[in-house]
This record gives C-alpha cells, structure tokens and sequence, in this order.
C-alpha cells in the first residue's frame, strides 16, 4: 500500500529499557562513561537515581521502527535533536506520521516526522526521516 | 571584559577527526546490537543503520575523551548529545572495512538559561569504502557545559 501524507506509523513499543543493554552499548561505542552503567554515577552529577540509555541507542529504536513501517525502502536521511534523557527502566514508544511523498516506485521519497517518548515524560527525540526505495506498507 | 562578555571559547575549527585503521562491523556484534533492541538482524548483510554513528565514532582518530580534551573539556564533565544529522549514500553492510575522515567543524560559545555557559561542538565525520567511495556523511552536536564560566 502506498503511503498517504498523514498516515500514523506502526508505534514500536519498549517496554523496560534493559539497564543490562546498556552495558552491551558501552562496548559497541567503545564508551565508558559510567552514567550508562553506575546510578551512583548519575545522582553523583544529579542527573536522577537510575543510569541513562545512550542517544544512539534511543535513536536505534525509531530506525527500527522506520524499517518496520517500509521494509522496502531504505533511510536517505536523518535529522535529530536530542530533547532527553531515557533512564533504566522506563518505558519508550517511537512513532512516525508521513509529512511527505513524491515519486513512485524505486523513485519513491517519504518524509517522515519521527518521536521517541518516554511513556510518563513525553519527547526524548524529535526530528524528520527522508526513506528512498519502494515503500512497501 | 562586561558581566555579558565570555572568553572565547578554544580554536579548534579544522581540528581533523580522520582515522588511522579501518573500522569493520562484524556481523556477531551487529546481532548482538540487534537483540539488544528488539529486532532482527537483516538477512542480507546489512548492518543496521544505527552504525552509522557507532562506526563514526568509534573509527574517527580521537576517543570521545580525546574530543572532549581538544575542546579543553574534561569528559567527567558530562558532554551531552544535541543533535544528529546523517546522509546515507550507500547501505551499511556488515564485515566491510570502512575508512573515517572528517573534522571539528566549530566551537560556539553561548548562554542558556538551562545549563549556564555551554559551548556547541558541531563536527562532521565522512564514511567511505577503502576506494574512496563515499558512504554517509553525518553531523554531529554536543553541548558542553562550561559550569565554571556560569
């Protein structure tokens, strides 16, 4: 099915951000810093009680959320701003809404309004995707 | 020098972030990446595309605590991410050695009414195929917050 200027992306739902993956995504960014590992150092710089996800992480959540909405195309383009933080144990939803579309087929270019919210806080990421290829829905 | 006038924050415009070793995305860790967030890894050996700013880091020539140092920053400090940008020119594919080049683009220094004194770190990181080919081009920006200027 084609996607329509105003459709609502498939929501991907994390329902407990794994203080445990957040180990695994120090060793893939190579980066140690210990409020992703150690809550003693997060209240240290008074930043909450419980460790903080990385950004990248957060934003590997609506890549995949994108992937999933249109297994056929590929991400052109990503623009992000970092808005907050995620902490161990929350709950995350990333969603989409199309704010464009043009050309058809292999040609086909969607805009994509993307959020990742923390369920009881509101928006951690906010920004637009651009997806290239046959968007298959 | 007013109450209103900061000193100028350091001069690290051009500073270049260029790698020296290929960075390869294996395909062991690209699963292991993947389970940590819920998906499936793809079939056809791409890697997900959330490399695009691990292989960037990771492969550019300075540590984010060497970054961090060449702003005259001390990462204990708490760096924080503001924004990304990327473009992707070709796929991420797993077990492909990928080159970094790129640089600090500039150090703006300014006040926020949340975090007092802060300088804005933009610096772009350019991944291409060891032919040159290139791959994706991203930016990005950090705030680092100059606590003792505030």
């Amino acid at each position: 099915m084609t996607p329509v200027v105003g459709d609502s992306l498939k929501a991907l739902r994390i329902a407990c951000v794994s203080p445990e993956s957040m180990k695994s995504w120090a060793k893939f960014l190579h980066d140690p810093n210990p409020i992703h590992l150690d809550p003693k150092a997060v209240m240290a710089k008074g930043l909450g009680d419980r460790v903080i996800n990385q950004g990248p992480a957060n934003l590997a959540y609506i890549i995949s959320m994108l992937q999933s909405a249109f297994p056929g195309a590929h991400i052109e383009t990503l623009d992000v701003r970092y808005v907050d933080n995620v902490f161990g144990g929350e709950a995350v939803e990333a969603t989409g809404k199309v704010l464009e579309v043009s050309g058809s087929g292999a040609a086909m270019k969607i805009t994509c309004e993307i959020l990742l919210s923390a369920e009881t806080r509101g928006p951690v990421i906010t920004g637009t995707a651009v997806l290239a290829g046959a968007a298959v829905r | 020098m007013t109450p209103d006038e900061l000193p100028p924050p350091p001069a690290v415009s051009g500073v270049s972030l260029s790698g020296r070793t290929p960075y390869v995305i294996s395909s062991d860790e690209n699963r292991a990446l993947c389970e940590s967030i819920g998906v499936a890894p793809a079939t056809d050996g791409s890697a997900h595309p959330i490399y695009f700013f691990i292989a960037t880091q990771v492969g550019m020539g300075m540590t984010v605590a060497g970054l961090c140092n060449a702003c005259e920053f001390d990462v204990e400090e708490g760096p924080l991410m503001a924004s990304s940008k990327v473009n992707f020119s070709l796929p991420l594919m797993t077990n492909q050695p990928y080159l970094v080049v790129g640089e600090i683009v500039g150090l703006t220094r300014k006040r926020s009414r949340k975090l007092g004194v802060m300088d804005m770190l933009d610096y772009e990181l350019r991944l291409t195929l060891p032919n040159g080919t290139p791959v994706l081009k991203t930016n990005n920006v950090w705030v680092l917050p100059r606590r003792h200027l505030t």
